[in-house]
């Protein structure tokens, strides 16, 4: 009787432990913004810096033949605003101005691509080859790969895009 | 004991869980409110396929013959019994696919043009005898971009200029360039020389720039450096981590008699110019740059015989920039010499010119408005045969900008100081609207 006791009680601590850290971990990863490249990208983790570089249109191209692709989320839209703080330390005006003076300075021929909805980036990462776009991780495709930031990747607590 | 264990490790799992959830509303709303806005475009739309559909299909019936009533509600009945039945409509993933996939092919087509303009309307007046104050239009500037293919991109700047009489008509820049990697681009044209940071940042753009005027180092017609290069350029980044190092490697005409002007039609003599600047903008500190660039070049000038140091000069520049380019605050510091040395006597000339401007974008309501200051100062010698007539400048400017939008802003300056135009202390009030279109 005492072992049979012993062993629910084992089982409940482990369902609630287990539970707790999943419960965490899919609140995390809800809230944070992956990163996503087509899988003929060769990427598959970049630092912080590098996402700045390729973001600001810094960094154009992932090899000699692959011309970068930025697809950015059309305003007003969560993951948009996480990006322009964390990745281009901008506000929305700083972020058009930025584009105008870039292209003033013959710098690139044009700013990012508009996407319209999580869904219309993942198409379109899908289809074009050097394409890099961010969206919410819960909707993160099968068909996209999704890079590390620093080493980690949504979900993880030290996941810098949140 | 052993339950209330249990109970208390369950209350610490469930207290976590629970708080946890309560701040869940908060934060998971505005996905929620994204993912509602996603789902509500792709309603419409289908609405919009279906009006479509439903538009074309009424457009496609052809009008019945007259008929008997008899053989009318007959026919009715047999079309209405042939009709298929209407099918549930559910929003297909892989029609949103296409539709994505057909617009993406749109912004992929090659050659595209993009078009962008800047433009200005000023106000001067100036406490000095012989300066009119009056409106001024400032200079109408069209960009043209474009892509040729992934790698290939052309660039061309046009400026309409008002002058006595005329508009002056400017083809500013001109640009090829062939994408070889990051590392290296390589391109022909006529460009901003990239021998001061202002000159390639703001140069055209009024409304880009904070002030109403550039600084007197690179002013309008100015000689003190040479504006405009023509020739090959080869620029890219250098792998350096988070220094975010670049470069510009140029090769060119040089200035031309008029070192105001480049050598557009051709070099004057036989000997190109030369550049080299180096920069520093590191990832993690997105304002920031610092740079240096050197530039070699012969000047040749007109009227030899009036000139006891020949026509001939080397010339050798060199020049550094510290920027922040942030609002708060902003700050950009340049400076460069200009080196003059006969190729007759061999006597040397040192030019020197430089500025400090800062800004501060003022927060909260009051954050359209941005009051700044900057410094300008010159010094040309007085024998110096290259740049006669030139007068030495110490400046003051402080301004306020005010940005009535993202791409419009009325900007006041007031100006106390020597130099450009006049050579004795003078006060001036300047007013623009500046903007982007």
């Amino acid at each position: 009787m005492i072992r049979r006791t012993r062993t629910i009680e084992m089982l409940l601590l482990t369902i609630m432990l287990f539970g707790g850290v999943l419960s965490g971990t899919a609140q995390s990863k809800s809230n944070d913004v992956a990163v996503v490249v087509n899988p003929a990208a060769p990427v598959s983790d970049l630092t912080l810096s590098q996402a700045r570089r390729i973001f600001r249109g810094d960094q154009q191209y992932w090899n000699a033949d692959l011309p970068i692709v930025l697809l950015v989320r059309n305003p007003p839209s969560r993951e948009r605003d996480i990006i322009l703080k964390q990745l281009y330390s901008m506000t929305e005006a700083e972020f058009k101005q930025y584009w105008i003076a870039k292209i003033f300075r013959a710098e690139a021929t044009s700013g990012p691509k508009i996407v319209y909805s999580n869904s219309m980036a993942a198409d379109l990462v899908k289809v074009i080859p050097g394409a890099i776009a961010f969206m919410a991780a819960r909707d993160v495709d099968p068909g996209l790969k999704v890079v590390k930031i620093d080493g980690h990747l949504p979900g993880d607590p030290q996941y810098p895009l949140r | 004991m052993r339950p209330i264990l249990i109970a208390f490790i369950a209350a610490v799992f469930t207290t976590g869980a629970w708080g946890r959830s309560a701040d869940a509303p908060q934060q998971v709303s505005p996905a929620d409110v994204q993912a509602l806005l996603a789902r509500i475009e792709k309603l419409e739309q289908r609405v919009a396929e279906l009006e479509a559909k439903q538009s074309a299909t009424a457009t496609s019936a052809a009008p019945q013959p007259a008929a008997s009533s008899s053989e009318s509600a007959r026919s009715t009945a047999v079309a209405q019994a042939q009709q298929p039945k209407p099918t549930p409509v559910t929003t297909s993933a892989e029609e949103m696919q296409g539709m994505h996939t057909v617009l993406a092919r749109a912004g992929e087509e090659y050659p595209n043009l993009k078009i962008r303009g800047f433009a200005d309307v000023d106000f001067g007046a100036n406490s000095a005898h012989g300066i009119n104050s009056g409106f001024q239009l400032g200079q109408f500037v069209l960009h043209f971009a474009s892509a040729l293919s992934p790698k290939v991109s052309y660039f061309a700047e046009v400026s309409l200029t008002a002058t006595a009489g005329v508009y002056n008509v400017d083809l500013e820049r001109t640009i090829i360039r062939y994408d070889w990697n990051d590392l290296a681009k390589f391109s022909f044209g006529r460009y901003h020389t990239p021998v001061n940071y202002w000159n390639t940042a703001f140069h055209h753009g009024a409304w880009l720039q904070t002030t109403i005027a550039r600084p007197d180092m690179i002013v309008f017609g100015s000689r003190f450096i040479p504006v405009h290069f023509i020739g090959a350029q080869s620029e890219g980044s250098i792998p350096s981590g988070p220094l975010g190092a670049g470069y510009n490697l140029g090769i060119g005409n040089g200035r031309s008699s008029n070192l105001a002007r480049a050598g557009d039609s051709g070099d004057v003599n036989n000997n190109r110019a030369w550049l080299g600047n180096f920069y520093l903008r590191p990832p993690a500190l997105r304002h920031f740059q610092i740079g240096g660039s050197v530039y070699r070049d012969e000047i040749s000038l007109p009227n030899s015989s009036l000139l006891p140091d020949g026509q001939n000069f080397r010339e050798w520049i060199a020049s550094g920039h510290l920027v922040w380019t942030g609002e708060t605050p902003e700050f950009y510091a340049e400076f460069a010499n200009v080196h003059h040395r006969s190729e007759l006597t061999g006597r040397t000339f040192d030019n020197q010119g430089g500025y400090v401007q800062v800004a501060y974008r003022l927060p909260f309501d009051a954050r359209k408005w941005k009051p700044y200051y900057r410094y300008d100062y010159l010094q040309v010698p007085a024998n110096e045969p290259t740049l006669l007539d030139f007068v030495n400048v110490r400046k003051s400017t402080f301004g306020m900008r005010y940005d009535i939008s993202d791409f419009a802003a009325f900007k006041a300056e007031y100006r106390n100081g020597r130099g450009n135009p006049l050579p004795q202390r003078s006060n001036a009030l300047a007013l623009q609207t500046a903007f982007t279109f």
